[in-house]
């Protein structure tokens, strides 16, 4: 594998440019699909953030200064892409963030892009129920197997911090499921 | 009931799927995303351009407002009420004097305007003393 600096030196050279960002999207776009698609839960919704995503990426490039990882800031990115268009949406629906979330879920039965059954259902329940932080890093280390490590560069806390939320959501889910 | 423990349960999937060969066609939607983004931006020598035919204009106007006013200022059409008040109140010339400026077809253009039946015109001249002396001048 190419250095990392080496391959952003690729990105931003107009020449290199075309084969090397085919390369970040083949690399990427199945790995940031899982994350938007865990936070917006609609597989059409997924489908524009996640094109808005390589957007900002290939238009901010220049900008990248390499303090972190091209994967953390890319991760970032989108993050930031989904969580606006969640509310984006929930404001335009005249709604909370929560409800909308609830009612996708609830749409998630008739969804032709998901497969999952009862108990999949009253997880993404309970995950709804978590302050968003706590969803996030439910979502990223449970769902998309990250790293701690992973997780902290991409948002940018502690990983004392971060195990402290993961397991306070896991407590907060299992209360949920055993009640529900 | 029986308490449910998350580490104890087999994982548990997203059961997130995504439509056949979706990520196959990805990029080239991505990579057209960029080039229409790029065709839409306006390049700035562009609206440079277009700032400096508004100023040109802007200005090229201002400097027409004098030359308007001036044409507007020498002008001879005066208009009717400017010249009937003008008259009335401004100048010294008499009603005989006006008079004797009308030739046959103002006079006959004043007979048009007005429209006396013959009953009305002979009441007039049968209770109006002063008519001799016209009847006398115009003879």
């Amino acid at each position: 594998m190419i250095d990392e600096k080496e391959f952003i030196k690729q990105l931003l050279t107009p020449e290199t440019q075309n084969v090397a960002f085919q390369k970040l999207l083949s690399d990427y776009q199945r790995p940031l699909y899982s994350h938007i698609r865990n936070i917006v839960l609609n597989h059409d919704d997924a489908d524009d953030v996640l094109q808005n995503t390589f957007v900002k990426v290939f238009q901010n490039l220049k900008n990248f200064k390499g303090e972190s990882k091209l994967f953390s800031w890319m991760y970032r990115i989108a993050t930031n892409e989904a969580l606006t268009f969640l509310s984006q949406k929930a404001k335009l629906s005249g709604i909370s963030s929560e409800d909308l979330q609830n009612k996708t879920i609830d749409g998630l039965k008739a969804d032709l892009y998901f497969d999952g059954d009862e108990i999949q259902i009253k997880l993404q329940k309970a995950i709804v129920t978590l302050p968003e932080k706590q969803q996030l890093v439910f979502k990223m280390k449970y769902f998309e197997e990250l790293k701690y490590e992973e997780i902290a560069d991409i948002l940018g806390t502690s990983v004392g911090a971060l195990k402290a939320s993961y397991h306070h959501a896991v407590k907060k889910i299992e209360l949920y499921v055993t009640s529900n | 009931m029986k308490t449910f423990k998350l580490e104890n349960e087999p994982k548990i999937k997203s059961g997130f799927k995504t439509p056949e060969n979706y990520f196959d066609d990805f990029s080239e939607k991505v990579l057209q995303q960029l080039n229409e983004k790029e065709v839409k931006v306006i390049p700035f020598f562009k609206r440079k351009k277009t700032l400096w035919t508004a100023a040109a204009a802007v200005v090229g106007f201002a400097l027409l407002i004098p030359v308007i006013n001036n044409y507007r200022a020498n002008s001879n059409d005066l208009d009717e009420a400017t010249l009937e008040n003008y008259l009335s109140y401004h100048s010294n010339i008499s009603q005989y004097d006006l008079i004797q400026k009308l030739d046959d077809s103002d006079i006959e253009k004043l007979g048009n305007d007005v429209t006396l039946e013959d009953e009305t015109l002979e009441d007039i001249l049968a209770t109006s003393p002063n008519i001799e002396h016209l009847i006398s001048e115009q003879n």
